[in-house]
């Protein structure tokens, strides 16, 4: 069971964190290799990004994980060498390695269990790309562990399937590697003892002498000589010490980075090729393997405090890493002899518990209503402007205005994360229903707050699955049509008006309106006679239990799936429209707020009750004159706004706190954008304010309330509601007219 | 008469404690430790067991592992033991 407390499971917890930018960079480096503009050093950042989750996983006991890693890094490291051709079908095994690889981070991050039967598959197509390759390598790695009495067992994967004789592990590194017997010449002998804080501290050696495994060939010896006997054993205290020798093509800087992270936790000599170790055994010797065959003299005493060797100093440039980096994972094969500052070096980061930073964000929030509340205190004392406490006020704003959006920055993240795995659902969703399509992503750097980006992976997901199914035409429709053979997805990101919108856009058939509007009609989703518009038609999609799907796929048709999307993305402040254009292709448009803790607001009033309605979604305000007012119909009223005509809509009539009016004229109206172009006018009774408010969501509590997308604490310490103007338009009644109005017209 | 002890699956920092406790509790009898559910053979644990062997022997008794799985072969070798190797001195 996993200890909150337990230091291992923190450092695992970070090690599958750099795993995600890992792969992260693995798939920025697949696309631009599926682009097309690739170059070598595109080639070692994939190779690397595999080979670091690789060295982590290894550091972890994670076999699956090394096992799968390996053998993908064996064929990028084919490609390397220009032995494998990386063409579009290799570049496609690469995207599927890609994604097992993801699947089995995050498999052993959720101790859950990845789908064998892709791995295996994928598995066998990397294997079938080594080709004669690895077959010479397993044929190397016989001979080469033939005489090693010890790692002749080894068996990394625990694959019981496949050949159980060999090792699992061919090590890449021997691949490429001189002729045995000449490495072998040139090993390094390492001294490893470990102090007892190496094990407090959460570490394990048995993970740092397997990394020294897979760099290569290894004769262990165990030294047990200060050893008490069991009932005066102190169970944390370290008594084994280790001398390795290692035959491999790395440089010193590599086998070094094995105990980079452990480097002032334990005693360590490396001594290098052309320096060998007399103390120890001919390396084709069975190695030895009690304690009579290590002079006990050899092991340091155990001294916990033990600085590293002189000989470590590039160790100790490491050690000023983060304590929650993953120090074992060799970044790059070959790195510089000291490590010098690296020309390209990312900024420094520091990786914060999501919770503190929520923490941080409260307080903020009760700053800015802290704030407020001054601010109606200085007002109701009639202070005037110029005072210094009303200057000092604009100035304590300014600064919570400041550290607000700082900390809503720190929260943000780019969408690219959530796009590439989008790249993934495309892929596997075109492979399973026979079309090609390709994801073309824009704005990917777009920030967002890190919530939104959570809780939209699966409403997009479905989008996206849904534009390939449906969308896209297959490939003979396509070319009957005109179009190019493969389809093309684009899924983009960017800020407008203070909100971030998202399009999922197909070049597909567009939405079959006739067929939507007919299969609504058989599902008695409409009446028989309905006579609705284009939209209405496009927007039955979002409609509960509709499917198109005349056959139940595995991607879609199950008849969910639009309408959940909806309320996911409603859920999150959001809204989704849709445009089609019959044989071009449908724009799906989600449009979200940046943050779901703070938002600018206008705070007004209607019929007693003080609301805030959100700035970003009135264009202007403005007040009603007679003139402006114009009867449409019995019941209803529009305004003429310059050169056109916005229906009127009487907010305190449509939140029920009210009837219409007789007149309007002398309220004021906001003009409300929808996400179509459209505009609404909603009358209040007054402005109070504009004003940053805290959202305090209402969705735990309350479920959701129509036409309310949250609340709010006033200044004066009342609570506000928070409107969503556009579903309150969306559902609008849009009586504006009293039946007294009406029967005066009448007589 | 040879008294057998299971080990569990995981053998890490928290399990050494109670493995050495397990051990100490057979005393004065041949033991063999059953292996055949060892998923990670922590370095820790290790230790118990070689100063485990080592007692038994001293004592005269046996002190085998049995039925050790892959895994717990595979990461004995690489603490550069075998099942046998870590035991071996022990009397049969």
């Amino acid at each position: 069971m996993m200890d909150e407390d337990d230091p291992m499971a923190e450092i695992r917890a970070s090690f599958f964190v750099e795993c995600e930018e890992l792969l992260e960079a693995l798939q920025d480096g697949l696309q631009i290799m599926d682009d097309g503009e690739a170059d070598d050093e595109t080639i070692n950042v994939v190779f690397r990004a595999v080979h670091s989750i690789k060295g982590g996983a290894g550091a972890f006991g994670l076999e699956e994980l090394v096992r799968f890693a390996h053998q993908f890094e064996s064929v990028l490291d084919g490609v390397r060498s220009g032995t494998i051709e990386a063409d579009r079908n290799a570049i496609s095994v690469f995207f599927q390695s890609g994604d097992i690889l993801g699947d089995l981070v995050r498999a052993a991050r959720d101790n859950d269990v990845a789908d064998d039967s892709r791995i295996q598959g994928v598995m066998t197509s990397l294997t079938a790309m080594l080709g004669a390759d690895a077959q010479t390598v397993v044929e190397e790695d016989v001979d080469d562990f033939q005489p090693m009495g010890l790692s002749l067992d080894l068996d990394l994967g625990g694959d019981n399937n496949s050949t159980p004789s060999l090792p699992d592990l061919p090590d890449l590194d021997t691949m490429s590697a001189l002729p045995s017997t000449e490495v072998f010449e040139d090993g390094y002998t390492i001294h490893f003892l470990p102090d007892s804080s190496l094990y407090t501290s959460g570490n394990e050696p048995l993970h740092l002498l397997r990394l020294l495994r897979e760099m290569g060939e290894v004769a262990v010896t165990c030294d047990t000589s200060a050893l008490p006997s069991l009932s005066a054993l102190d169970e944390e205290k370290s008594y084994l010490s280790w001398t390795i020798h290692l035959t491999t093509d790395e440089d010193e800087d590599a086998v070094r980075d094995v105990f980079d992270f452990v480097a002032d936790l334990c005693t360590l000599t490396i001594t290098g090729p052309g320096k060998p170790d007399p103390d120890m055994p001919p390396p084709d010797a069975p190695p030895p393997l009690s304690k009579d065959d290590i002079p006990a003299t050899e092991a340091p005493a155990v001294t916990p405090a033990s600085p590293p060797p002189a000989a470590q100093a590039p160790s100790d440039v490491h050690n000023s890493k983060p304590a929650a980096s993953i120090a074992p994972m060799p970044a790059a094969p070959k790195k510089p002899a000291v490590s010098a500052p690296k020309s390209n070096k990312p900024r420094p980061t520091v990786r914060v518990d999501l919770e503190r930073i929520d923490r941080l964000v409260n307080l903020v929030g009760e700053l800015v209503i802290n704030q407020a509340m001054i601010s109606q205190s200085v007002a109701e004392a009639g202070l005037p402007a110029n005072s210094a406490i009303s200057e000092g006020l604009d100035e304590f704003m300014q600064l919570t205005r400041d550290i607000q959006d700082s900390v809503m920055m720190i929260r943000a993240q780019p969408v690219k994360s959530l796009f590439q795995r989008m790249s993934r659902i495309v892929r596997e969703a075109s492979s399973m229903v026979g079309k090609s399509v390709r994801l073309k992503t824009e704005g990917d750097a777009t920030e967002v707050d890190k919530t939104v980006i959570e809780r939209l992976a699966d409403p997009l997901t479905h989008m996206i699955r849904n534009a390939v199914d449906h969308g896209i035409e297959t490939p003979q429709d396509r070319v009957a049509a005109g179009k190019p053979e493969e389809g093309i997805v684009t899924l983009s990101a960017g800020h407008r008006s203070g909100r971030v919108i998202v399009e999922i856009a197909d070049d597909g058939a567009g939405i079959n309106r006739e067929r939507v509007l007919q299969i609504a009609i058989e599902k008695s989703l409409v009446p028989e006679n309905a006579q609705l518009s284009e939209s209405e038609i496009d927007n039955l999609l979002f409609m509960p239990g509709f499917s198109t799907a005349s056959k139940v796929s595995d991607l879609s048709g199950r008849g969910v799936g639009m309408d959940v999307v909806k309320s996911a993305i409603l859920a999150l402040g959001g809204r989704v429209t849709i445009q089609s254009n019959p044989g071009k292709g449908t724009v799906f448009t989600i449009s979200l707020p940046l943050t779901l803790a703070v938002l600018d607001g206008m705070v007004i009033d209607v019929s007693q009750q003080t609301l805030v309605v959100p700035l970003n979604t009135i264009t202007e305000t403005l007040t009603l004159l007679e003139q402006d007012i114009r009867a449409l119909g019995a019941q209803t009223n529009v305004i003429k706004v310059r050169d056109s005509f916005v229906p009127l809509l009487d907010l305190g009539f449509e939140l029920g706190f009210r009837a219409p009016l007789g007149s309007y004229v002398g309220f004021i109206a906001l003009l409300i954008a929808q996400e179509d172009g459209t505009h609404a006018a909603l009358v209040v009774d007054s402005i109070q304010d504009q004003r940053q408010v805290v959202i305090k969501g209402l969705q735990d509590t309350f479920g959701r309330v129509p036409g309310v997308a949250a609340a709010t604490i006033l200044g004066d310490g009342k609570i506000a509601l928070i409107l969503d103007p556009v579903d309150v338009v969306a559902n609008a009644n849009g009586r504006t007219r009293s039946l007294q109005s009406n029967l005066q017209l009448a007589g | 008469m040879t008294a057998v002890l299971a080990l569990q699956e995981r053998l890490d920092f928290g399990a050494v404690t109670p493995l050495k406790s397990a051990i100490l509790g057979y005393s004065g009898q041949d033991l063999e430790i059953d292996a055949s559910q060892v998923t990670h053979m922590g370095t820790l644990c290790l230790q118990v067991l070689i100063a485990a062997a080592n007692d038994w022997k001293q004592a005269g008794k046996t002190f085998h592992i049995i039925s050790p799985s892959e895994t717990c072969k595979t990461q004995l070798a690489l603490h550069g033991f075998s099942p046998d190797t870590l035991t071996g001195a022990s009397p049969t």
